[in-house]
């Protein structure tokens, strides 16, 4: 059974639906949907359609906002664990391993100590400084390999995190607050995050779906030149990919792991390895995942929120354990 | 059609391939033979456009060193040493690979192999032996006019060994066949040249009835004997001197 694509993607519909639906206050599936219906018509269609619904900036300001900005986040982190398994022909890749995590909390700690305005930004900009020192230092040659690439970016991720702790236990008493950036939250979503996101999103998933050939290649390595592969090219632009992706996702909304990790695994064993099918099942089934793991998030110890990446290492750890214990090698690292 | 090969390699400093040259045509088998670290491997990588050498590989006058990887892909294909199948991939999705930068047919290429049958088992399930012959259809399905394979015998039981052999013997009508073989007897009887080399130098090439035992001592360094028998010539050996243990 391969066709899993109209499944997931009324699951994604159902989930995103059921996000704004929950929550504090209590609204009626048709205070959702008036309100959505009002917020499209006044904010795309430029109507003006009488009297607000009475729910409606719960909805259109913040539950919306945040539901789809962890859809979004989900699919951008795991399409591009997609792209980083297939760089590394390693399933234990996740899209921050070249540089990501370590350069966004540097950028996050600095931010929120010197500049708290422009946090997002400065984790972003040392992402993508980080990306380019990772790769600059493995790149031997002209030519990226990718064992090379793998211990820059782990190396650069101790130094980044000492760094880190450093600046967190020696400055300011905000210097704490990095800690729960660093573990993700969609609390601070709004419209021009969500905007952010889905640009990145739909640039490298539409990068992604385009050369699904070429991401199968790169899992043979060398033997990908001699059908016709120009590899080292190629692994430029799939860097380039992740790196975009995966900092305008940890900007946006903090450093959340497993998804990147986990929704790969699950796109494999119901799809099968080919790029054709997996990067497009993968994209859905880690919106769907972070979609629930931040209603966790929100729900699970009302009234107060416990941080998002608490809940997808939670939830993901022992999931993913269970998936090793299950299934043979061949079917779950493959 | 004729491949014409003059090439130089270095690994960094260390020299693995120093001015080999030969030509191949098709019609005719050609195996590359010598002792291991020989740079055999190297060689077909650098024909393949894996490795990048020095010098030059003239196919009917084509330079295929100044052609981009899915220019030279239309050219040649080539089978890598087997390795054991990493991913999940399906046996038709595996072979269709070949084909995504030359648009070569997959139906042929299985049926060739005696796998159209099977194309939707997982790669995962094959033996060593059934993936070389995949790992052939691959190389087939890419379509190319020279076909390069690595050791496509090794690890292989005899009755795989004899039917990639019979294969070869046939794709040699229509394709130019390059293949780097460890088994003697099966280089013996199924090549028609060989190209024997040693320490990353050419040491010997023609046709395999000049081969002669003498040859084969200077470059294995053993005694080398050839049986005559009804399936071909034998290559007997011994160490000069059999170690104490």
């Amino acid at each position: 059974m391969r066709k899993w694509f109209p499944a997931l993607l009324l699951l994604s519909i159902a989930v995103l639906f059921l996000g704004v639906y929950v929550g504090s206050v209590k609204l009626s599936p048709s205070d959702v949907t008036s309100s959505i219906i009002y917020g499209l018509k006044t904010s795309f269609l430029g109507e003006h359609p009488g009297k607000k619904p009475r729910y409606f900036i719960i909805v259109w300001e913040f539950r919306l906002p945040r539901v789809l900005l962890a859809y979004l986040v989900g699919l951008s982190l795991a399409s591009a664990g997609v792209a980083s398994q297939a760089l590394f022909k390693n399933p234990m890749a996740d899209p921050y391993i070249i540089g990501i995590s370590g350069g966004a909390s540097i950028g996050a700690a600095l931010g929120l100590i010197y500049f708290p305005d422009h946090v997002s930004l400065l984790s972003f900009a040392f992402a993508i400084l980080s990306v380019y020192i990772v790769y600059t230092v493995a790149k031997v040659d002209g030519r990226i390999p990718v064992d090379t690439l793998l211990l820059s970016g782990v190396a650069f991720g101790f130094m980044a995190g000492a760094i880190t702790s450093y600046l967190v236990l020696t400055l300011g008493p905000r210097a704490h607050l990095t800690y729960m950036w660093l573990m993700g939250s969609f609390n601070g979503a709004d419209w021009e995050k969500v905007r952010n996101v889905f640009l990145a999103s739909l640039f490298g998933l539409s990068f992604l779906l385009w050369k699904w050939k070429e991401l199968n290649l790169l899992l043979l390595g060398e033997e990908g030149v001699a059908l016709g592969l120009d590899v080292d090219t190629f692994r430029k632009f799939v860097v380039i990919v992740v790196a975009v992706m995966s900092a305008v996702s940890v900007a946006s909304a903090g450093i959340i792991g497993f998804v990147g990790l986990i929704g790969p695994h699950i796109a494999r064993i119901l799809v099968g390895p080919n790029h054709k099918r997996l990067t497009l099942n993968a994209a859905l089934i880690g919106g769907i995942l972070m979609v629930l793991a931040d209603l966790l998030a929100r729900t699970i110890s009302r009234p107060t929120e416990i941080p998002v990446g608490i809940v997808t290492a939670m939830m993901g750890g022992p999931f993913f354990l269970y998936l090793l214990r299950k299934h043979k090698r061949g079917e779950v690292l493959t | 059609m004729i491949l014409k090969v003059n090439v130089s390699f270095s690994y960094g400093n260390r020299e693995v391939l120093r001015d080999v040259s030969f030509e191949a045509r098709k019609g005719s088998l050609l195996a590359i033979i010598g002792p291991n670290g020989a740079g055999k491997s190297t060689l077909l990588k650098c024909i393949a456009g894996i490795l990048r050498p020095r010098g030059e590989v003239r196919l009917d006058g084509i330079d295929l060193l100044t052609l981009g990887p899915k220019e030279r892909a239309r050219f040649v294909s080539y089978v890598p040493q087997a390795s054991v199948p990493e991913f999940n991939f399906t046996i038709e999705e595996f072979v269709e690979m070949g084909t995504y930068f030359t648009g070569g047919s997959v139906r042929d290429a299985l049926q060739k192999v005696g796998f159209w049958e099977r194309r939707n088992e997982s790669v995962l399930s094959l033996s060593g032996g059934e993936y070389q012959l995949v790992l052939l259809a691959r190389a087939l399905a890419q379509g190319g006019k020279v076909l390069l394979l690595d050791e496509p015998t090794s690890h292989l039981d005899i009755n795989h060994a004899l039917m990639i052999m019979e294969l070869l013997k046939e794709l040699k009508e229509e394709k130019i066949v390059v293949a780097v073989l460890h088994d003697l007897n099966l280089a013996l009887r199924y090549a028609d040249n060989l190209l024997i080399l040693k320490k990353g130098e050419k040491f010997w090439e023609g046709s395999v009835g000049r081969l002669s035992p003498k040859i084969l001592e200077e470059v294995y360094g053993v005694k080398v004997e050839f049986v005559r028998g009804k399936f071909g010539t034998a290559v007997l050996s011994s160490l000069y001197e059999l170690p104490n243990l």
